[in-house]
């Protein structure tokens, strides 16, 4: 028999709920490459040598949502750099700026400061919880755990702060 | 593009839920998307934004919790609680400030987490592992267990120390990789030189050298080691020679965040090996062929045991 008579868990949720997952990927925005996402994720999933997982069909959709994720991001900061590049141009006549790292850093800097201002904006429990859970990556159940309170109130907190950041890079964005 | 309020709050909403590694309801969320194009546009600005300021904010070392001690109790009770809570369950915490200027930084197996020093230089700590440095005394860390891989910019002026159990260890180089448990603490040298304990034994450890004391005695043993071995498991790899079985089974907990054991007949066998962690982690039977062992899941745990 072909090897596929006796596929893995996650191959085997794959091939059985394809269509939905490539439902998922359009929803998401993928658009005309959706089927190419697809592949990739086939190509992930039929190589692993994983060991027992709980859920295969939920792993496969966040799988399919972290990927939207990454290429998301990937090309933003594209179409960034590629903004930045021809300001650059244009400005200086044909040379590049001789400081680029600095200037990156600066940039950071106040990043970080308007991060910081913005979630002590909302409150010292909320901004402590966005750290704990973002930064430190440590599980919302277990958050919520350490900071005494219900789960319903970390899953609020982070709503907020979620709500602040997302206006707060549109803002930047827009400048 | 603006987003229409009731969209933004929806999409937080759903940046929340699937956030949790448990959420499930991903049919009521590819619902949710359906409903309009710019449901997954205002997602993934939540998702990116979130993830961006997520990166933005510095490493705890330089960002530290408020000090409790300080502050009114009250609705501030969640703050005294943190305090409250003696060093034997300092694992459950990221980091926490003590007396003074003190501050903790714990990690969980399977997690590492970068922490810049004070004067310059940084420390990578592996996981399961519990670091304390001062604010008052930035020359000084203090690995109460685990394992930390230091890189220290070096100054005449000051020199940088890393205690461990009895143990000292004295910077006057770069990087160098401290590892500590009740049974044994080691420094391995990469870059520049290491002194261990100058009040007492007073050993130069160069690079290319790994120093191993056990803790009650004054022995050490010095061996030559691959510097490109040193710290190596920051960099997903871990090299055993000739080490115990319970050894390993400890640092491949650490490394990976998966419980491994070794049975209770094989834990005095010694192995040696050269693996990488992430294969490991997909698959813990790949470790059998690897070390000569074979591995079982029970419990929670895998256990390592002789073939």
């Amino acid at each position: 028999m072909s090897d596929l008579s006796q596929p893995t868990g996650l191959a085997g949720a794959f091939m059985e709920h394809r269509e939905r997952l490539l439902r998922f990927l359009v929803a998401r925005g993928a658009g005309e490459a959706a089927e190419d996402l697809l592949h990739e994720i086939w190509l992930k999933v039929s190589r692993a040598q994983t060991g027992p997982v709980a859920d295969p069909l939920a792993y496969l959709f966040r799988t399919a949502n972290l990927l939207m994720i990454d290429r998301y991001r990937s090309e933003t900061q594209a179409r960034k750099r590629e903004r930045d590049w021809s300001e650059a141009m244009a400005g200086t006549g044909g040379g590049i700026s001789d400081s680029p790292s600095a200037e990156r850093q600066a940039i950071a800097s106040q990043l970080c400061e308007q991060v910081t201002q913005t979630l002590d904006e909302l409150g010292e429990r909320q901004a402590a919880i966005f750290r704990r859970h973002r930064v430190d990556g440590i599980p919302q159940r277990q958050v919520a755990a350490e900071f005494g309170v219900s789960l319903s109130t970390v899953e609020s907190d982070l709503r907020s702060a979620y709500r602040a950041l997302a206006e707060l890079k549109e803002r930047l964005d827009e400048a | 593009m603006a987003f229409d309020e009731r969209i933004l709050d929806e999409a937080a909403d759903w940046a929340v839920r699937t956030g949790d590694p448990a959420f499930a309801d991903w049919d009521a969320f590819t619902l949710w998307l359906e409903g309009d194009p710019a449901h997954a546009l205002a997602y993934d600005l939540v998702m990116a934004g979130t993830a961006e300021a997520a990166e933005a904010l510095p490493s705890v070392a330089s960002a530290p919790l408020p000090d409790a001690a300080n502050g009114p109790r009250g609705n501030r009770r969640w703050f005294a609680g943190l305090i409250g809570i003696a060093a034997a369950t300092a694992a459950v915490f990221g980091a926490w400030t003590l007396r003074d200027q003190s501050y903790v930084i714990a990690t969980q197996p399977g997690e590492t987490r970068l922490v810049a020093l004070d004067t310059g230089g940084e420390v990578l700590l592996a996981g399961d592992s519990r670091i304390v440095l001062d604010r008052g005394n930035p020359d000084l860390a203090v690995l109460e267990q685990g394992q930390a891989l230091f890189t220290i910019v070096h100054d005449e002026k000051r020199t940088f120390r890393v205690e461990a159990g009895d143990s000292t260890f004295v910077d006057i180089g770069t990087v160098f990789d401290v590892k500590h448990s009740p049974r044994a603490t080691s420094l391995a040298v990469s870059e520049g030189a290491v002194l261990f304990n100058p009040e007492r034994q007073k050993v130069r450890v160069d690079p290319g050298h790994v120093l191993t004391v056990s803790p009650g005695s004054p022995d050490y043993r010095l061996a030559a080691i691959d510097p490109g071995q040193v710290g190596e498991w920051s960099e997903g790899r871990l090299t055993f020679q000739d080490a115990l079985l319970m050894d390993v089974a400890a640092d491949l907990s650490r490394a990976t965040g998966t419980r491994f054991e070794a049975a209770a007949e094989a834990a005095g066998r010694r192995v040696s090996g050269s693996l990488l962690l992430a294969p490991l982690r997909d698959d813990p039977r790949t470790l059998a062929p690897l070390l000569g062992v074979a591995v079982r899941a029970e419990g929670g745990a895998w256990v390592i045991e002789a073939r």
